[in-house]
C-alpha cells in the first residue's frame, strides 16, 4: 500500500491509500475530514477510479464526469485535490 | 401565524445513543411524525466522534481511548474527528424538513444560515462570535464551534459543538498526531486556534445559561417559536435499534 497526505487551501485534509499495477490504480482508499453528499458514493467513487492510469490529467477527468454522472456535491476539497493526492501516492514514496 | 418546532434537551447519553437518536429523529422527520426539531446532548462518557470519512484508526488512539473509558463513534456526517468532553461541551441538532425557507440548495449557504442561530446566541451571551467558511464559529479568529452536515430523506441534518470549556491536552491524547514529537506543539497550537465561552468570558458559564442565550438566538435568527417536547415513542425505539444495529458496531465504526 502507497499512502500519502495532501493538506487542502483552507484547511481540509485528504489521505489515500492505493495499489498500482502497472502504473494503473488497482484499490484505492480516501479518507479525510471533508464533505461529500450524498455520503455512501464514496464507495462508488473509489471503484470509479479503478484501472485509472495515474495521470493528474485522466483523475481529474474521471472524477468531474462522476461528479456530473452521479449528481455528487464536493464541499471543502475539489476534483483537482483528489487527484494531486492520489497522484502523490501513487509516485509510491509511500 | 408563528412557526413552532420542537426543542428537545436530551442530557447526558452514550455516544452510540446520541449519534443514534439524531437520525431516529431524521427518520421520524422524514415521516412527518415529528416537526422541525433543535436538540441539545451532552456525552457520557467523553467520546470522540469521526467524520463519515475518516479512518478510526488513522484519527483515533483506541488504545488510549479504551484506557481513559472514553468512547469512540463514527457520525453520519462528513468533516474531522472531534472530542466531545462531558463537561466542556455543549452538542445541538437541527433537523429541518429540505424544504423550509431556511434551506437552500447550496450546502455553503445552509451553513451560514443554520450556524447564525448560534453566533446570535453567542453574541447574546457576549462573545463576539462569527460564521467562519466552510463550517465553522470564531472568536476573534479562535474556533469556539464546528458544524457538520448532510440530507438525506427530504430532510437537512446539522449538527455541531459549542464550546463551554477546553482541554486541549485530553483532546490531543485521544486523538493521534502525526508524530509523539509534535504532540506538545499540536496542544499548544490548539490553545491558541481554540476558544471556549468560559475562557473569552473569563467566568463561569452553566449549561443552562449557555443553552438559553442559544434558543434565544436560534428563535430571533429563524424567526421561529421553540416549544420544549419529549422524544416519540417511534423515535425511542428507532434509536435503540440504530444503536445496537450501526452506531454501536465495528462494521460501522471501523468501516473506512
Amino acid at each position: 500500500m502507497f499512502r500519502s497526505e495532501y493538506k487542502v487551501e483552507g484547511g481540509k485534509m485528504i489521505k489515500v491509500q492505493l495499489n498500482k499495477d502497472d502504473g494503473r490504480i488497482c484499490a484505492i482508499k480516501i479518507t479525510g475530514d471533508f464533505f461529500m453528499h450524498p455520503e455512501e458514493l464514496i464507495e462508488d467513487l473509489e471503484r470509479s477510479l479503478i484501472g485509472c492510469p495515474l495521470d493528474e490529467t485522466i483523475i481529474i477527468e474521471t472524477i468531474r464526469n462522476f461528479i456530473e454522472v452521479r449528481g455528487m456535491t464536493l464541499l471543502g476539497v475539489a476534483p483537482e485535490d483528489f487527484a494531486r493526492c492520489i497522484i502523490k501516492a501513487g509516485e509510491g514514496i509511500g | 401565524m408563528v412557526e413552532r418546532w420542537r426543542l428537545l434537551d436530551t442530557g447526558l447519553n452514550d455516544a452510540f445513543y446520541n449519534m443514534a437518536l439524531d437520525e431516529a429523529i431524521v427518520i421520524a422527520r422524514s415521516k412527518g411524525i415529528v416537526p422541525n426539531t433543535l436538540r441539545f446532548f451532552r456525552w457520557d462518557p467523553s467520546s470522540v466522534s469521526i467524520g463519515y470519512f475518516q479512518s478510526m484508526e488513522e484519527e483515533v488512539d483506541i488504545e488510549a481511548c479504551n484506557r481513559l473509558g472514553i468512547d469512540y463513534v463514527r457520525r453520519r456526517t462528513g468533516g474531522g474527528a472531534v472530542y466531545h468532553d462531558r463537561e466542556g461541551e455543549l452538542t445541538y441538532s437541527l433537523i429541518i424538513n429540505e424544504d423550509h425557507r431556511l434551506i437552500s440548495k447550496d450546502f455553503q449557504k445552509t451553513y451560514e444560515t443554520l450556524c447564525l442561530g448560534l453566533v446570535k446566541g453567542l453574541r447574546l451571551l457576549g462573545v463576539p462570535a462569527e460564521f467562519k467558511p466552510i463550517n465553522d464559529i470564531v472568536v476573534n479568529g479562535k474556533k469556539i464551534s464546528g458544524n457538520a452536515q448532510t440530507r438525506g430523506m427530504n430532510v437537512v441534518h446539522q449538527h455541531g459543538t459549542i464550546l463551554r470549556n477546553v482541554d486541549p491536552t485530553l483532546m490531543f491524547t485521544v486523538l493521534n498526531v502525526p508524530s509523539e514529537k509534535i504532540r506538545d506543539k499540536m496542544i499548544k497550537s490548539v490553545e491558541e486556534r481554540v476558544t471556549s465561552v468560559e475562557k473569552y468570558l473569563g467566568r463561569d458559564v452553566s449549561f443552562e445559561e449557555l443553552k438559553s442565550a442559544l434558543i434565544m438566538g436560534f428563535k430571533e435568527s429563524f424567526d421561529i417559536e421553540l416549544s420544549s417536547g419529549e422524544i416519540t415513542d417511534f423515535e425511542k425505539q428507532t434509536a435503540l435499534k440504530l444503536k445496537r444495529e450501526k452506531y454501536s458496531t465495528r462494521e460501522w465504526n471501523f468501516r473506512r
